[in-house]
C-alpha cells in the first residue's frame, strides 16, 4: 500500500497565533483516520492544509506522492455545514462539482445515480435544500464530495450539528461508502465515539500550539455496528483517547 | 386563491377606514374645500381630468423608470467593481458616501442650470436619488458570502468567473433585490423633485401648479396618481423577485414570517 498523505514538520501561524506545530503524520492509501481534539487544537486547520486550501507556514505536505500546492482533483471535501446552493435541486447541487471541474460526461450520470442510491437520496433528486432535513443535506454534500471520484475524502465535523440518531445512521453510511469504494478518509470530529467507531487510527491532538499527542489504533473488525460498542477493543480505544485528553487537562 | 383574498381584503379594509376618516374629517369638522376636499370632489377630478392626469403620469413614470433602470445598470456593476478591487473601493467609496450625505434635492437646481430643462437632467436627478440603495445592498450582498462556500468553490478549483457567476452573484441576489425595492420607491421621489425644478409637464409640475392656485382637489388627484405609480412599480419589482429567487426565505416564507 502506498502513502496517501505524508506530513512532515507542518507548522502554521496566523500572525502571532500558533495554530499548529511539528505535525508529522503518514496515512496509507485506503486508510480511515479520525482526528480528535478540543476546539482550537488546529484539527480543521490541518485538514485545510491537506486539502490545499491553506498553506502551511513551515513543513512539507504531500498527497498521493505529490507536494500540495493547492486544491487538487483527487480530493473531495465535506464541510461542517452542507453549503448547498439554495437555488439548485439535490441533483444540481451534486452536479455542481462536475460543472466547475468540466467533468460532465455520460458515465458521470451513472455515478450520480449510484451515489444517490448509496446515500438513500432516491426520490429527493428534484427537491431543494430547504425541503430537506439536516441529515439529508449532509448526504447531498457527501455525494457532491464523491461525484468526481476522488481517492481522498476529507470531512470536517460534517455531523456535528445533527441529532444523535441521524448521526449514527450517517456514520453507518460513511462506513458503507468507505468499504465499498476503498477511499482514503480523514475525518475531523470532536466525538470520541464517532472517531472510534469509524477509524482505523485515531489521531489525538491538543491545543496551544496545535500538535499531535498520540495516535490510537482501533483494532475492531469491519463492518462495525453500534450494538457492539461494548466490545473490549472499542472500550480500550475510547479509554486510551479519553486518558490522552485528560492528561492534557481537558476534563477534571 | 385564499392568499389572494387575504392579500387584497386587508389592504381594502384599511382603505375603507382611511376614506371613512377622510369623510368624517370633511363633514364633521366642516373643513373648507381648499384645506381638505371631499373624497367625491377628488374622484370627480380624477375622472373629469383623466386624460390630462394620465399624460402627466406617463411623463413622471417615464422619468422614474429611466432613472431607476440607470440605477440598476450603473449601481450593480459599480458594486461588482468595488467588491473586486480594493483600490477602487478605497478611492470611490468615501466619495459615494459623501454624495449621499448632502441633500440631493439641493443639487436639482444646479443640474437644471448646467444641463437645461430636458428629460436628460431629470433622469439624472432621479438616478442620483435612487442609485445608492442598489449600490450599497449589492456591495453588502456580494461581500456576505460564507467562508465555507468560498472554500467549497476553491476546493473545486473554480475560476474567478465561475466563483462570481455560480456562487457570489446568485447568493447576493436577495440583498440586491432588497436594495432595488428601496430604489424603485426613491425613483418616484427623484422624478417629482426633478419636475419641481423647472418643468412644463409631469406630476411634479402639476403639484406645483395646483399648490400655487390652492387647487386642493387637483393636488389630491396628483397624490393618488403618484401612489398608484409607486405601488405598481414596487409590486412589479416584487413579482420579478419572486420569479428570480423563489428559493429565498423572504419569498418562500412570506406568509409565515
Amino acid at each position: 500500500m502506498s502513502q496517501s498523505i505524508a506530513l512532515r514538520g507542518i507548522g502554521k501561524s496566523f500572525e502571532s497565533f500558533r495554530a499548529l506545530e511539528g505535525i508529522d503524520l503518514s496515512i496509507t492509501e485506503g486508510e480511515f483516520v479520525a482526528i480528535v481534539g478540543k476546539s482550537g487544537c488546529g484539527k480543521s486547520t490541518l485538514l485545510r492544509i491537506i486539502a490545499g486550501l491553506l498553506e502551511p507556514s513551515e513543513g512539507k505536505a504531500e498527497v498521493a506522492g505529490k507536494p500540495v500546492t493547492g486544491p487538487s482533483d483527487g480530493i473531495g471535501i465535506a464541510f461542517q455545514t452542507p453549503v448547498l446552493l439554495p437555488w439548485r435541486t439535490v441533483e444540481q447541487n451534486i452536479r455542481l462539482q462536475l460543472e466547475i471541474r468540466h467533468l460532465q460526461r455520460p458515465d458521470m450520470e451513472e455515478e450520480l445515480r449510484r451515489l444517490i442510491e448509496l446515500t438513500g437520496l432516491q426520490g429527493f433528486e428534484q427537491r431543494r435544500p430547504y425541503e430537506l432535513s439536516g441529515g439529508m443535506q449532509q448526504r447531498v454534500a457527501l455525494c457532491r464530495a464523491l461525484i468526481h471520484n476522488p481517492s481522498l475524502l476529507l470531512m470536517d465535523e460534517p455531523f456535528g450539528a445533527l441529532d444523535a440518531m441521524t448521526r449514527e445512521q450517517l456514520n453507518l453510511e460513511i462506513q458503507r461508502v468507505w468499504m465499498q469504494t476503498g477511499k482514503t478518509i480523514v475525518l475531523v470530529t470532536h466525538s470520541i465515539i464517532e472517531a472510534v467507531f469509524l477509524a482505523d487510527r485515531v489521531v489525538v491532538m491538543d491545543a496551544r500550539p496545535g500538535r499531535i499527542t498520540d495516535i490510537v489504533d482501533v483494532e475492531v473488525a469491519r463492518p462495525r455496528s453500534f450494538s457492539n460498542l461494548s466490545d473490549p477493543a472499542f472500550q480500550k480505544a475510547s479509554n486510551d483517547i479519553r486518558m490522552l485528553m485528560d492528561a492534557e487537562g481537558m476534563t477534571a | 386563491m385564499k392568499d389572494l383574498l387575504k392579500d387584497t381584503l386587508y389592504p381594502a379594509a384599511m382603505l375603507m377606514l382611511l376614506v371613512g376618516a377622510w369623510l368624517a374629517g370633511v363633514y364633521l369638522l366642516h373643513l373648507p374645500p381648499y384645506l381638505l376636499p371631499s373624497p367625491h370632489d377628488v374622484f370627480d377630478r380624477l375622472t373629469g381630468d383623466f386624460g390630462y392626469l394620465m399624460w402627466h403620469s406617463g411623463v413622471t413614470t417615464f422619468i422614474s423608470l429611466a432613472g431607476f433602470f440607470l440605477s440598476i445598470v450603473i449601481g450593480i456593476p459599480l458594486a461588482i467593481a468595488l467588491v473586486s478591487s480594493k483600490i477602487l473601493d478605497r478611492t470611490l467609496m468615501p466619495w459615494l458616501v459623501l454624495s449621499q450625505t448632502f441633500p440631493k434635492v439641493a443639487l436639482a437646481p444646479l443640474i437644471t442650470v448646467w444641463f437645461g430643462l430636458g428629460m436628460g437632467p431629470k433622469i439624472g436627478v432621479t438616478f442620483l436619488v435612487a442609485f445608492f440603495p442598489v449600490l450599497i445592498s449589492s456591495v453588502v450582498g456580494l461581500r456576505s458570502i460564507e467562508s465555507e462556500m468560498i472554500e467549497l468553490a476553491d476546493s473545486m478549483k473554480a475560476s474567478r468567473l465561475q466563483k462570481f457567476w455560480k456562487f457570489r452573484l446568485p447568493m447576493a441576489l436577495p440583498s440586491i433585490f432588497a436594495g432595488i425595492k428601496v430604489s424603485v420607491a426613491f425613483s418616484i421621489v427623484g422624478a417629482v423633485i426633478a419636475e419641481w425644478v423647472g418643468a412644463t409637464q409631469g406630476l411634479g409640475y402639476l403639484l406645483l401648479q395646483a399648490n400655487a392656485s390652492l387647487d386642493t382637489s387637483l393636488l389630491f388627484a396628483v397624490l393618488i396618481c403618484l401612489t398608484v405609480i409607486g405601488v405598481v412599480l414596487y409590486y412589479s419589482v416584487e413579482w420579478l423577485e419572486k420569479m428570480m429567487i423563489p428559493w429565498h426565505a423572504t419569498v418562500r416564507l412570506k406568509d409565515r414570517l
